[in-house]
């Protein structure tokens, strides 16, 4: 008499599936990372005709966070911050007035060689001088790099009347 | 006593739970990276091509419309100053009305709009009166910049 054949199980091999998608989520850790790298808190300017950016737009960039060294209103000295990579993890870099134009003329070289445009994105904090930014623009002029970004908050200021 | 063959499929670790937490960190690191900007803006300018390299170079630009902004009760507030003309009341919306009104009267939106700030000057009132000229439709807002040793 033939006995019927055993049930077999149906599975579905996921192996793949589960690397393809180890390999998105360390995408997306890392560029998570960079985001919030570029997005050290500062308080922005208020600015009404400020566009909307996506991160794609800007395309390859340097974005450079100029921020009060000191605590208080008075800003007499700034700090400016990178995101880097240093060999392990994306860290923030600090950097004296005197080696922005250093990075600056470095990334601008970088992008010359990749056949690149770089733009240099300023994020600066409404109560720094407008000496702290003039440094980041003055090193964009040396190291030619003409497409400049200021990153600020879309709106009127709130603390303004009407 | 003889082992029974393993079934096909069995012994296979069951990785559905995997993939499910998988999917949610993906969504979440998707998220992530999207949600940061939503809330802020960009105001774009160009740097006069014929600047640098070398900080000796010089660029003279005669732009159609100066503004100048000096600092006021130390970083209170900044004066401003449209061609030289100081304003009455230092209001970025009386700014905003004066570049209006030279626009209207046909000045040429892509001319240089050059806004030099005193060194002391907050960046935010930098920016306002940028706002105030991006506003009244001019493209090529500037900055004047001064080549001289980082402070």
């Amino acid at each position: 008499m033939n006995r019927p054949p055993r049930p077999v199980p149906m599975t579905l091999n996921l192996a793949p599936m589960v690397d393809v998608m180890m390999c998105l989520i360390i995408f997306f850790l890392l560029a998570a990372k960079m985001v919030a790298a570029e997005h050290y808190p500062v308080a922005l300017p208020w600015a009404v005709a400020a566009k909307t950016v996506e991160p794609g737009d800007l395309g390859t960039r340097v974005t450079i966070t100029v921020r009060p060294a000191g605590a208080g209103e008075a800003a007499e000295t700034a700090e400016y911050v990178v995101a880097d990579w240093d060999g392990q993890q994306i860290v923030e870099r600090v950097l004296r007035p005197e080696d922005v134009e250093a990075l600056l003329a470095a990334r601008a070289a970088r992008a010359a060689h990749d056949s690149q445009k770089l733009r240099c994105v300023i994020r600066a904090d409404e109560r720094v001088r407008y000496e702290h930014v003039e440094v980041v623009l003055r090193g964009c002029g040396l190291a030619q790099i003409s497409d400049i970004v200021f990153t600020v908050n879309q709106g009127a200021d709130p603390r303004e009347p009407g | 006593m003889r082992r029974r063959p393993a079934a096909p499929g069995e012994g296979v670790p069951n990785l559905a739970p995997m993939v499910d937490v998988i999917m949610v960190l993906l969504v979440f690191f998707l998220l992530g990276t999207s949600l940061e900007l939503v809330a802020q803006g960009a105001l774009q300018t160009e740097l006069d091509p014929r600047s640098g390299p070398g900080a000796g170079v010089r660029v003279d630009i005669h732009p159609q419309i100066r503004i100048a902004l000096t600092d006021w009760n130390d970083g209170a507030g900044a004066r401003i100053a449209l061609l030289d003309e100081p304003l009455p009341d230092n209001d970025f919306e009386a700014l905003h009305r004066l570049l209006l009104e030279r626009r209207r009267a046909g000045a040429d939106p892509a001319n240089a709009l050059v806004i030099g700030a005193e060194t002391t000057v907050r960046w935010r009132y930098v920016v306002r009166a940028m706002d105030a000229a991006v506003r009244a439709g001019f493209t090529n807002v500037q900055f004047a910049v001064s080549f001289r040793p980082a402070p």
